[in-house]
């Protein structure tokens, strides 16, 4: 006799409960569905008695920290809120560009935020976000952090952004039900119009899955080029029917084996090998992205110095570290890396070869503003 | 005695406070609406004043959402109705009064839990460890559900019983139970019975109900993002995407503008319909 | 002797601990209108639900036309019933109202057939041309004959009315209780009528069936009820009469108002009187045609007499506070169980 399957263990539910609470889903979603972001937003901005007092001896309130899914080690939070009595308001993104759409829309309240190195000089040009103070950090130096990563966050030699951490993207596949595993976005996209049709997910987020379809085409990541962009959206749209899912948080559909492969950052496959080995983290050998995200302070924010002060704690060494552990992209700072576990400097999904490395590119900013990019990526999902 | 007649500047001011409402929350969002649906995304996402048909002229390009959500929405309206009907008439016919008011708040139980709660449950149990995994037990494999217009349906089937039980379980309870017995008197057996008179004469509540569901439906964004992992698109997703990823404000506003005129449109036609055929309007009047 | 067309044979009704119908006998003869009258609650309505078929009888059989209908349903029974509020369809027209029953039928006659079935209906209930209105267009009185035409048109076996007239005011009833006699002879149809009002009762039946607390206790005219009611509760629910101390116990003797006989003294009184008092008028209504003196005696207590117009012309009036004196024929003398 076969045995009966489980439909859904205690556990795994309390597990789903869990990421619910985290944050994983995004805080959007949920304020969007119940109308009270808007709301609290508008109310927050718009009534001067509703505004946090500037707190002048000691740090108070709240911090609004809005970051990706499964990006920080709640640890080091719930400490952050031991030692100086700040509350931790934790929402996460699935793009940057919804991150801009926000702060473009105005009154978000956030006081932290972590964009990618790409839309630093946009949020800068449209004088969403602060210049950094760097004596407020003083746990922060320049000095420790790998050069490339940096870059973005200095525009005219002032520092508007600084680096949370580094990865790649490429694509995680699981060995039990895949035994092809494909070596390029090339490959990818006919699995998924092949063998693995209906087990891929893409990414909701315009850079990496038009970046994708644009690699596997042979052309630039960043494209902006008309011609080239119609013949990555005639992919895409010809993949969508034998697509999983459209959703930057795939990790869930991959763990239930609803999905076998995913375009995938590099701390969500250090995630899912953690506990299912059968995880391969492959970075296409026609390219992709490499990217690092820094740790930015939107214009217009309530709780200044709360803000400064959970950047600089989160970018204490020993502090950091454990960040690393708990997200598993690798650091930018040469200080926290020499209290990173060896195993993960020596895993290669982390710290992958330079051969790997060479032919990934960063994200433009053009993309970022690019309204036929944009208007791609939308016309995809509702193809 | 004399009739009394109030000053018109006295009924002026009992209906300001409607007025305003209705102004404010109704009529400028949707002239707001209207002026942008004319105007250009700025360079980097937003609006800028401008006088185009653009906007409206590229409304095909959204035309698979528009047309998702046209056969999603009526059909998981209808299926909500034709699942909530049972449901009520079990409730309102032939369970005793004093366990009604129990039931019904039963019915209304999964609305205390949140929204997303209840569709990361719907994700699990539609997941391929989910059902499918009973199937394939008793011998159907490889039911794909999840993130299909058939989850999506489930789904609102699910999230919108709450809305349509409540409106068809007052129309039944209502219902004065000697024309069921004047039907039966006149021949009719209790099917026919049941066609002929508790069918006709409950369509105002099964009409509020699916005016209901349709309308949120029309408008859902989460449910399909949920159970249709972005693969089954609504029109409401094509808006999210619009004002929250590409920053495309004037052709969301022209968006949004076709979806409420469809909206209106087609609300104003089904309870025409409805209310003709049960003659509602006139009944109330008398 | 006439066949009957619904009969109860030994048909009891319980609800719970409550005995709503106690193992009554009901013959209702074809062609015939009967009325069932008694107070609310005493199981009229239940008996009516019984016939028809929305209730079942807990011990006993209900026959139509000979054949046992016990446990067989309401649309399966060969009779129609005309319900208090009409119960007509709202959202039907008075057309399709009339036509439901005949629509039920299988198969379904052709709709021109139908429509001709209407006018006629409609026709013989005085609402020609008005098939088309919705029903809440129609007054009480219009209502209530559609309903009449609805259930008509099927021919039942027998037509069970219950209170058809109590939501009518007082004249509107009149007129229809002349018209629902005419009614029932032009078509024939046997006709039971559940009512608790006497007038109604007795103005428009054949034969009377009077009920007490789930029991028939008296069928028969509405003069041999009047005349010769076997209980002291027949003679007070059929008419108005005065009871006094019976010859034996358990007993009351019974007098007609109408059969006392007035006069200024006793010598006044006619001769033969059977019983003869002296009394005091304690009270008089003129209502018209009659005079209604409320009167004391030392031996018998106070009683009602009524006058008629024409007696004034020999005895003359009497004023309150006048001494009379009043009496009766042996035969206007009933004696009743006391129950």
């Amino acid at each position: 006799m076969k045995k009966i399957p489980d439909l859904i263990t205690a556990e795994k539910f309390v597990e789903e409960l869990r990421r619910y609470q985290k944050g994983s889903i995004s805080r959007r979603q949920f304020m969007g569905a119940t109308g009270l972001g808007l709301a609290t937003a508008v109310l927050a901005g718009a009534v001067p008695g509703l505004r946090p007092r500037k707190a002048h001896a000691a740090l108070s309130g709240t911090v609004n920290f809005t970051t990706w899914p499964s990006y920080f080690a709640q640890e080091n939070l719930d400490k952050f809120t031991a030692d100086t009595g700040v509350k931790v308001n934790v929402a996460v993104f699935g793009s940057n560009e919804e991150m801009l759409a926000k702060l473009q829309a105005g009154s978000t309240g956030w006081d932290v935020f972590v964009p990618t190195n790409y839309a630093i000089s946009t949020y800068k040009d449209l004088g969403l976000i602060e210049e950094l103070d760097l004596t407020r950090m003083p746990n922060y130096d320049p000095a420790s952090q790998e050069q490339r990563f940096t870059a973005e966050g200095i525009i005219d030699g002032k520092t508007y952004a600084v680096p949370k951490n580094w990865g790649t993207t490429g694509f995680v596949v699981n060995t039990k039900n895949v035994t092809q595993v494909p070596s390029s976005w090339k490959e990818f996209f006919e699995a998924t119009q092949g063998p693995l049709s209906g087990r891929v997910m893409v990414h909701d987020y315009q850079l990496t899955t038009i970046g994708a379809a644009l690699k596997a085409l042979g052309y630039g990541f960043n494209s902006v080029d008309e011609k080239e962009l119609a013949e990555a959206e005639k992919l895409l749209i010809a993949s969508k029917p034998h697509l999983f899912g459209i959703n930057s948080d795939y990790k869930p559909s991959l763990i239930s084996g609803d999905a076998w492969a995913s375009v995938c950052w590099t701390g969500d496959a250090t995630q899912l090998q953690r506990d299912m080995p059968e995880m391969k983290y492959v970075l296409a050998k026609d390219g992709g992205e490499i990217w690092s995200d820094f740790y930015a302070i939107p214009k217009g924010g309530q709780n200044l110095d709360a803000a400064y002060a959970l950047i600089d704690f989160l970018l204490t060494p020993a502090i950091n570290a454990i960040e690393v552990k708990a997200h598993g992209y690798p650091s930018t700072d040469s200080r926290t890396n020499a209290l990173v576990p060896k195993e993960m400097l020596d895993n290669p999904i982390l710290y992958p070869a330079a051969e790997s490395l060479s032919p990934l590119e960063f994200g433009a900013a053009a993309t970022l503003t690019n309204p036929l990019r944009a208007e791609i990526m939308a016309r995809f999902k509702a193809a | 005695m004399s009739t009394h007649t109030r000053s018109p500047l006295v009924t002026g001011l009992l209906l300001a406070p409607a007025g305003v409402f209705f102004f404010f929350m109704l009529i400028l969002p949707l002239l707001v609406m209207l002026v942008f649906s004319f105007g250009e995304r700025a360079a980097a996402g937003g609006y800028v004043p401008a006088f185009t048909f653009d906007n409206y002229l590229n409304l095909p390009a959204r035309g698979k959402a528009f047309l998702n959500t046209l056969t999603l929405a009526p059909l998981g309206t209808l299926l909500t109705a034709v699942i909530a009907f049972p449901m009520a008439y079990f409730l309102a016919v032939k369970v005793p009064p004093k366990w009604r008011v129990v039931m019904l708040v039963l019915v209304m139980a999964p609305f205390w839990t949140s929204q997303l709660m209840r569709y990361y449950a719907w994700i699990m149990i539609l997941g391929s460890k989910g059902l499918p995994a009973w199937l394939a037990w008793i011998g159907i494999t490889d039911v794909r559900l999840l993130n299909t217009p058939t989850a999506v349906l489930i789904g609102a089937v699910y999230g919108f019983l709450p809305l349509m039980v409540p409106p068809i379980y007052v129309s039944l309870e209502k219902l004065d139970k000697r024309l069921l017995e004047a039907s039966a008197d006149l021949g009719a057996t209790p099917w026919h019975t049941f066609w002929q008179i508790t069918l006709p004469l409950s369509l105002p509540g099964v009409a509020t109900g699916s005016m209901l569901v349709f309308i949120l439906l029309m408008g859902d964004y989460i449910l399909p993002q949920y159970l249709g992992g972005g693969k089954v698109f609504f029109i409401g997703n094509a808006l999210v995407d619009l004002f929250l990823q590409s920053r495309n404000w004037p052709y969301g506003a022209a968006v949004s503008v076709a979806l409420v005129i469809i909206m209106f449109v087609t609300v104003y036609f089904y309870m025409r319909f409805v209310l003709g055929k049960t003659d509602q309007r006139r009944a109330a009047l008398v | 002797m006439t066949q009957a067309v619904i009969e109860l044979r030994n048909v009891s009704k319980r609800f719970g601990e409550t005995l709503a119908v106690v193992d009554n006998n009901l013959s209702v003869n074809a062609g015939e209108f009967l009325s069932i009258l008694g107070p609310s609650g005493c199981g009229k309505t239940t008996s009516l639900r019984m016939m028809a078929g929305f209730e079942q009888p807990t011990e006993g059989e209900v026959y139509i036309q000979g054949t046992n209908v016990t446990g067989v349903p309401a649309y399966r029974r060969p009779v129609n019933m005309v319900f208090q509020h009409y119960a007509l369809f709202p959202h039907l027209s008075v057309a399709d109202n009339v036509t439901y029953g005949l629509r039920q039928r299988s198969p379904k006659p052709p709709s021109a057939e139908l429509a001709r079935a209407a006018d006629e209906a409609l026709g013989m209930v005085r609402l020609s041309g008005l098939g088309r209105r919705r029903t809440y267009e129609l007054s009480g009185g219009q209502q209530q004959r559609v309903a009449l035409a609805r259930a008509l048109i099927n021919r039942p076996a027998v037509l069970l009315l219950d209170e058809p007239l109590a939501a009518l005011d007082r004249k509107l009833r009149a007129e229809m209780q002349f018209e629902l006699q005419n009614l029932q002879r032009d078509v024939g149809v046997t006709f039971l009528l559940v009512t608790h009002d006497q007038e109604e009762a007795l103005s428009m039946s054949d034969r009377v069936c009077v009920m007490r607390e789930g029991r028939i206790v008296q069928i028969g005219s509405p003069r041999e009820l009047y005349d010769r009611p076997n209980s002291r509760y027949v003679a007070d629910f059929v008419g108005k009469s005065n009871f006094f101390a019976g010859p034996s116990a358990g007993t009351v003797t019974s007098v007609r108002p109408e059969m006392i006989e007035l006069a200024p003294t006793e010598k006044k009184l006619p001769q033969g009187l059977a019983t003869a008092v002296p009394a005091k008028v304690l009270n008089r209504i003129f209502v018209g045609d009659f005079t209604q003196y409320r009167l004391a005696s030392d031996r018998l207590g106070e009683f009602l007499v009524v006058s008629p117009r024409r007696n004034e012309r020999d005895v003359g009036t009497f004023e309150i506070g006048d001494q009379v004196a009043a009496g009766w024929r042996g035969d206007a003398a009933q004696v009743l169980a006391d129950n």
